[in-house]
């Protein structure tokens, strides 16, 4: 079964205005458990208005949304019950932090849905630790980190209610390159560790094409690809239209088989073109 | 949502209105208001709704979008007309019932409707002319510009006329940027199973804690990184500096303001020469 199922979703901005936008166009498409998906889209796209909808922030003006098989719109007074099912980290969710100390800005999530204190205590710590928090971290103002700390704290804050699905949008955004590999690195070892779906937005291709297992690719509102890394990244003009990078290195092998070599169209990790690289220069040396 | 803010909702479509000079709009308004306040009479209050309405047409704002910004408002206007009906005393008795006895008799007298109802369309008459002239029209550029040149003449006796029109810039110019921040914060905290509709009073009161927190820090941040980005550019108050557009009175801008006078001597007319009802 799929963790999340959409179906026929539309969604406009700004109805019966001048500033009218149709940001989701008739989106079918369904999350699979216990893997990493990607959700890619330039800005404008409408990803954020999709990953809105799975846990209810945004109701689509027509179709349907299905969490663990059920309608989540079916009694639209239980919706917060969705919220702690399907775990949102917004963009930048460093600026949500409030409160006093590290620890009670992790519990605050865990608070409202109404656990025992010994079971917010023991999710506080296992998920700060598990984003690199300890014991010192957790009795300092939020507000005293830096920034990959403070991001690190916001998504303890939501792994610490368990979701059934975890939706991250931009996680990476605005960080360096070890403050990127470190959180994305995080959420993927999260993902292997607690077998929930991990739903991930994001332009960058390169983090794409590294972490997830399974890639959409908004356009326009419309869903334009949708397959494993391999399929999606073969399509590099089409992507190109969309406003998309490929990863760089799509453009070397294509160049490597623009003069003749044989080599695969599915590659589109650096280490990948390495070993086939190698493969065509050993083949040549016989 | 209850952010449905009018304040600089501009909304360009180059009229005739658009293109006057700020400070001939400035000082219709001033005239505008004057003269609902001046007004007392059912033909003073109908000449009045003419030139908002003709103001409305001439600016090609769609009326549906006028009416719109007078949402937030109705329940205001319900309540100061409904008080209005209930307290005036006037001659004519219109229905009379005692309620509780020797205690609280309620009387409607035919003066309480009118000038209830004159009340009403006060209240709407202003803030339709005003939100055409001062919202749809004019961005909020135009109008601190037109308020810093306006009241020029006060640097004279030192009073910081520059400092007060950017900062009236600055304020209005991160109204949007806010609701924005606000409906964010208010979606991350949703998701973290945050609750603002239900419970007593002062539940509702913590539970945007985690709102107003996240908000001022922001806010904060942004007039911080305001402040250095001015600084950077060299930003030293008023005295010396220039601008890329010079306002300039032009003949229309004149006439404007001849009509402007004309309408408040108008007004004035009528409530003397009129033989409708005398309300105050």
């Amino acid at each position: 079964m799929s963790a999340i199922e959409v179906k026929n979703v539309n969604f406009v901005y700004g109805k019966k205005t001048p500033y009218e936008v149709h940001a989701l166009e008739d989106i079918n498409l369904s999350i699979k458990e216990n893997c990493v998906t990607g959700i890619i889209g330039h800005t404008g796209s409408g990803k954020s208005t999709l990953i809105q909808m799975f846990n209810g922030l945004v109701k689509p003006d027509s179709g349907k949304v299905f969490v663990d098989g059920k309608d989540i719109w079916e009694k639209p007074k239980e919706i917060s019950k969705i919220r702690y099912k399907v775990g949102m980290v917004m963009q930048y969710p460093e600026y949500q932090l409030f409160a006093d100390t590290v620890w009670e800005d992790i519990a605050y999530g865990p608070k409202n849905m109404g656990l025992s204190e010994d079971e917010v205590k023991e999710r506080v710590t296992t998920s700060a630790a598990f984003c690199g928090l300890d014991g010192e971290a957790l009795a300092k103002s939020p507000f005293d980190l830096s920034g990959g700390q403070k991001r690190r704290v916001a998504l303890a804050g939501i792994m610490a209610m368990k979701p059934a699905v975890l939706v991250l949008d931009e996680p990476a955004a605005g960080l360096d390159p070890r403050g990127r590999r470190e959180i994305l690195g995080g959420i993927c070892k999260y993902q292997k560790e607690s077998g929930t779906a991990v739903v991930i937005v994001s332009h960058s291709m390169e983090d794409m094409a590294k972490y997830c297992d399974e890639l959409f690719v908004l356009s326009h509102g419309k869903l334009l690809l949708h397959g494993d890394c391999k399929e999606v990244f073969s399509e590099g003009e089409l992507l190109r239209s969309a406003g998309l990078d490929v990863p760089e290195i799509y453009g070397v092998v294509k160049a490597i088989r623009k003069q003749g070599a044989d080599i695969s169209k599915y590659i589109y990790t650096v280490n990948g073109a390495v070993d086939a690289i190698s493969r065509l220069l050993e083949g040549r040396d016989e | 949502m209850a952010l449905d803010v009018t304040i600089g909702q501009y909304y360009g479509t180059g009229s005739v209105i658009h293109r006057l000079d700020p400070r001939a709009k400035l000082l219709f308004v001033l005239t505008f208001i004057v003269s609902i306040f001046v007004a007392k009479d059912v033909y003073a209050f109908a000449f009045l709704a003419l030139v908002v309405i003709a103001s409305v047409l001439i600016s090609r704002v769609p009326i549906r979008l006028v009416l719109k910004g007078l949402k937030p408002l109705v329940i205001i206007i319900l309540f100061t007309s409904v008080l209005n009906i209930f307290l005036t005393r006037g001659e004519e008795l219109l229905f009379t019932k005692e309620i509780i006895k020797d205690f609280w008799t309620v009387n409607i007298y035919k003066e309480g409707l009118i000038n209830a109802a004159l009340l009403a369309l006060r209240i709407i008459i202003l803030l339709m002319g005003t939100s055409v002239y001062f919202s749809y029209a004019t961005t909020p550029i135009e109008l601190t510009d037109g308020l810093e040149r306006g009241l020029a003449p006060l640097k004279k006796i030192k009073v910081p006329v520059h400092e007060f029109a950017m900062m009236m810039t600055i304020a209005l110019r991160f109204i949007p940027t806010l609701i924005d921040e606000t409906i964010k914060i208010m979606n991350a905290q949703k998701a973290r199973g945050a609750d603002f509709s239900t419970g007593g009073l002062i539940k509702r009161a913590k539970a945007l804690i985690p709102i107003i927190i996240p908000l001022f820090v922001s806010s904060f941040r942004r007039a911080e990184e305001l402040a250095t980005a001015m600084e950077c550019r060299c930003y030293h108050g008023g005295n010396g500096r220039t601008r890329m557009n010079v306002l300039k009175m032009k003949i229309r801008d004149y006439v404007f303001i001849f009509l402007s006078l004309t309408m408040l001597a108008g007004v004035i007319l009528i409530n003397i020469y009129a033989n409708g009802y005398k309300l105050l």
